[in-house]
């Protein structure tokens, strides 16, 4: 599989050097620089890589040890010992290796350093997706576990209606800056440009509501008379360009439209997904988007990812952008948001040969199947679907779910996802039946960051594409988006956007706002843990002497936070100041507690957080447990439900607290609770998790300082985790084409 | 030495290993193992990482390696004190080596040419990421006890 390396392209020195970071290519993707011999058995057609490379007969290391096996290979004197003794030249060339050794373990301690932040980054993301994923889980269990909640389906609601308020109702006043533009239907290219102008701005860059709820609900409307499967051509264009996660990251996608142009009919655009949450521009980014595709109807095409719900939203961020941009009016368009969601196609089929999704597939997925269902009832992917008093198509939730979160791995066979909690990992082997039963030749998929963007997979048949540039932090990784031509051969464009703010930088510099970014997402999720740490880490510290043993303290973290982080190398970082034999743990305990590191736990979301936040999801909870449509649900039926919930989300709430939770909620004393009540009993429940948690923190702020070492760490991940805001000047990015043209 | 001497060190080889699994399948690609060395605190030739690879590469798919084989081999090579760094005289001692007219520091031109001709010749990249680190920006040369000090830090 690696047999050619780029490296052996030096004259056969059979010198190998380690894939960085931020190589051409990364290190699984061995593909890209494999020879245009392979390239063209492979239904990507002629040769699209960077490179033409002959394949080396020789092997790696077999030239490498000719060399310096071979007799007499002093006789390689070039320019530099031309002229010297036989020994003068022994000793200058032994000196040479030596410093190269030494250089080569310098650059991969850089490298490990970067890898580290991005497992960090990576894993984190994925530790919170799995906890929305055990939504989905624990209400799969709780309708098997009440089977009459299928058949009598969820209170009358069906895929026919749509929810939200009617559109006779009044939008409040706003208060604050507001853009001044007037747009109305239909959306046109002038339109379009005056919305971008007022975007960028870092100031009154708010549309006024009316006309946020005008595109949303336009958008909607079109939307819903389209088939679960756009069907994209190349007929007229000759090309088409794909764009992977924009996460909100406005700013990338003017580099894209700035780069590539607006769309038109020769110039389509395939956007794959997650347009929103995590950055901090995801409104304004859903609704360029949405307006380009009213604007262009032929030429934009939106693929629903698993960032497009709810659910996703109350723990990720979008949820919250909303409600601080339109504090008034934020529900009226949450509700018209859910509507654009439910109805956003599932994935794009190009040229009848290439399939778009966000996530990828599993060894399960039927396109007939997905081009038939209703995909109208999903109003969110975690929950259960709106039935229509039909029972509940567990393989069709499940067809939809593989599709929106799966990820390709590098072995074979298909197995569930357990870093997401949901969907697949699938190999090349499900690759290549996949492709078959379909007729495809390739898939294109996003869902997970690049550090270059973009990524080939299972012999250049899976290409994941990402085109949110600095996603974790400045200078983390680059974006890309995809062009095909005609033949549907590919190349990419690179960029990273605001890149003046990076290139000002040094190497040093830039290493320690990811690092620093890394951590400190690290730290807050070892917060919401912290408690459960202190108990352990005083477990094996019988003496109390605030150190334990380095594989002890490694043990603790990785059984309590569950993250699969290399805890041995970044245990400098997170007991600052502590020697090499033990672990002072009180150091750790203290960085969490630190102001950077709580202001950061206060800026996101935690799990119940968004639970409560998410108050369909309880609703469905209710209505599942409230199998007969009382409106009422007994003691007994919501004990059943606590056992699934506990399991399904441990460490939150013991099942005792839940019980007594549910008496509390009994007002009357009758043995039943109502709607009301059951959501009362969490957000009650919720207030004095809160309150215990700031009494907590009352009683610690008196107890001694930090040591020097922690308070250090502290200020450095501050200043450099500090965002200054710019208006977006799409000109600023750094853009560079990999591949072959077209 | 530590009780836990083996288990630590396994555990540590462990960690440096798992940097480079991408997708926690206990494999890495065989162009990661000189770093995962250079983490574990050695400081190996190319030579002696070929060696590494062609003891520990998987035979059924070539170009990946797996923990199986990678742990025993080379906790035997950390145990046995192979591959560890010298002292910082003997680089200083090296690079005086190649400053044969003792001036203090090597132009960028020889070292250049040195580097990438040489031993274990540098690619063009790792050039290119050596300059900024090794070069006095206002003379143009190689102080070498300067560059010294920076290869010596652990960042």
């Amino acid at each position: 599989m690696l047999r050619s390396c780029v490296c052996l392209q030096n004259g056969g020195s059979g010198k190998r050097r380690s894939s960085s970071v931020e190589d051409a290519s990364s290190c699984r993707s061995s593909e890209i620089e494999r020879v245009g011999a392979s390239m063209q058995t492979t239904t990507l057609g002629s040769n699209g890589q960077p490179q033409t490379l002959t394949p080396p007969t020789s092997t790696r290391a077999s030239s490498l040890l000719q060399l310096f096996q071979r007799k007499g290979w002093c006789k390689h004197f070039r320019k530099p010992l031309r002229g010297m003794s036989a020994t003068r030249a022994e000793k200058t060339i032994r000196a040479a290796i030596f410093i190269q050794k030494w250089y080569r373990r310098h650059q991969a301690r850089q490298e490990m350093r970067k890898r580290c932040n991005w497992q960090i980054f990576q894993n984190v993301e994925y530790a919170c997706e799995q906890d929305q994923a055990e939504l989905y889980k624990f209400f799969n269990d709780l309708i098997k576990h009440m089977p009459q909640a299928i058949e009598a389906g969820n209170k009358g609601q069906t895929s026919k209606q749509s929810i939200g308020p009617e559109k006779s109702a009044t939008l409040y006043e706003e208060t604050g800056e507001m853009a001044r533009i007037q747009l109305e239907l239909p959306i046109q290219k002038k339109h379009i440009d005056l919305m971008i102008d007022v975007f960028r701005k870092k100031r009154g860059n708010r549309l006024h509501p009316k006309y946020v709820c005008m595109i949303l609900r336009e958008a909607a409307k079109c939307l819903k008379q389209m088939p679960n499967l756009w069907m994209v051509s190349t007929a007229v264009s000759q090309q088409v360009t794909i764009c992977g996660d924009l996460h909100g990251k406005l700013d990338d996608l003017l580099v894209v439209l700035y780069k590539n142009g607006l769309p038109s009919a020769s110039n389509p655009y395939v956007f794959n997904g997650d347009f929103v949450d995590r950055g901090k521009r995801g409104l304004e980014v859903l609704l360029l988007l949405l307006s380009l595709y009213l604007a262009f109807p032929n030429a934009v095409f939106l693929n629903r990812g698993n960032h497009e719900d709810s659910v996703m939203n109350a723990r990720y961020g979008f949820i919250r952008e909303v409600e601080g941009k339109y504090p008034r009016n934020h529900k009226r368009l949450l509700s018209l948001i859910d509507e654009v969601y439910r109805w956003l196609p599932l994935g794009s089929i190009l040229n009848n040969r290439v399939l778009i999704v966000h996530g990828g597939f599993s060894d399960t997925t039927n396109l007939d199947l997905i081009k038939s269902i209703d995909r109208g009832k999903y109003v969110s992917i975690l929950r259960p679907p709106l039935m229509d008093g039909e029972a509940l198509e567990k393989a069709e939730w499940q067809q939809i779910f593989d599709i929106m979160w799966s990820d390709p791995q590098a072995s074979q066979g298909c197995k569930p996802n357990a870093l997401r909690g949901a969907g697949v990992w699938f190999g090349p082997d499900t690759t290549e039946l996949f492709l078959k039963r379909h007729r495809l030749s390739y898939v294109i998929r996003s869902h997970e960051c690049k550090p270059n963007g973009h990524e080939f997979m299972h012999d250049n048949k899976v290409i994941t594409i990402f085109s949110a540039s600095n996603y974790y932090a400045m200078g983390s990784n680059k974006g890309a988006y995809m062009r095909l031509n005609n033949q549907l051969v590919p190349h990419f464009v690179q960029y990273i956007s605001a890149a003046s703010q990076t290139k000002e930088l040094s190497f040093k510099q830039r290493m320690g706002i990811v690092e620093c970014a890394a951590l400190k997402e690290l730290a807050v999720r070892m917060r919401e843990h912290r408690d459960e740490l202190e108990a352990d880490f005083k477990k094996y510290d019988p003496d109390d002497s605030g150190c334990i043993t380095i594989s002890k303290w490694c043990f603790v973290m990785e059984n309590v936070t569950k993250l699969g982080l290399p805890w041995r190398l970044l245990r400098d970082k997170l007991a600052p100041g502590t020697d090499s034999q033990c672990v002072n743990y009180v150091r750790t305990l203290d960085l969490l507690d630190t102001d950077v590191i709580m202001e950061a736990e206060a800026d996101g979301t935690s799990v119940m957080d968004a639970l409560y936040a998410n108050k369909a999801s309880l609703e469905t909870i209710f209505n599942i447990i409230d199998a007969d449509h009382s409106g009422e649900i007994t003691l007994d039926e919501f004990e059943k439900a606590i056992d699934l919930l506990v399991a399904h989300m441990p460490g939150v709430y013991s099942k005792d607290e839940m019980l007594e939770k549910c008496r509390m909620m009994d007002l009357n004393g009758d043995g039943k609770v109502d709607l009301n009540e059951f959501l009362e009993a969490f957000r009650l429940s919720d207030l004095s998790r809160k309150e215990q948690q700031e009494e907590y923190l009352r009683k610690r702020s008196t107890c001694q300082r930090p040591s020097e070492s922690v308070t250090r760490l502290a200020d450095t991940i501050s200043r450099n985790t500090l965002v200054v805001e710019h208006d977006i000047d799409p000109t600023d990015c750094e853009a560079k084409v990999v591949g072959q043209k077209s | 030495m530590d009780f836990d001497f083996n288990n630590d060190l396994e555990k540590r080889i462990s960690d440096a290993f798992c940097v480079f699994d991408h997708h926690s399948e206990k494999l890495i690609d065989v162009r990661e193992v000189g770093t995962v060395l250079r983490l574990l605190g050695c400081v190996p030739t190319e030579e002696e990482v070929n060696e590494v690879i062609s003891a520990t590469e998987t035979e059924e798919t070539s170009g990946v390696v797996h923990l199986t084989k990678f742990l025993p081999h080379v906790s035997q090579l950390l145990m046995e004190r192979k591959m560890e760094p010298a002292p910082p005289e003997k680089i200083l001692e090296a690079f005086k080596t190649l400053d044969f007219e003792n001036k203090g520091y090597l132009t960028k031109e020889y070292f250049g040419k040195l580097m990438m001709e040489e031993g274990e010749p540098f690619t063009q990249e790792e050039m290119d990421e050596m300059w900024p680190v090794a070069i006095d920006p206002i003379s143009g040369h190689i102080p070498y006890e300067l560059y010294l000090n920076q290869l010596m830090v652990y960042l």
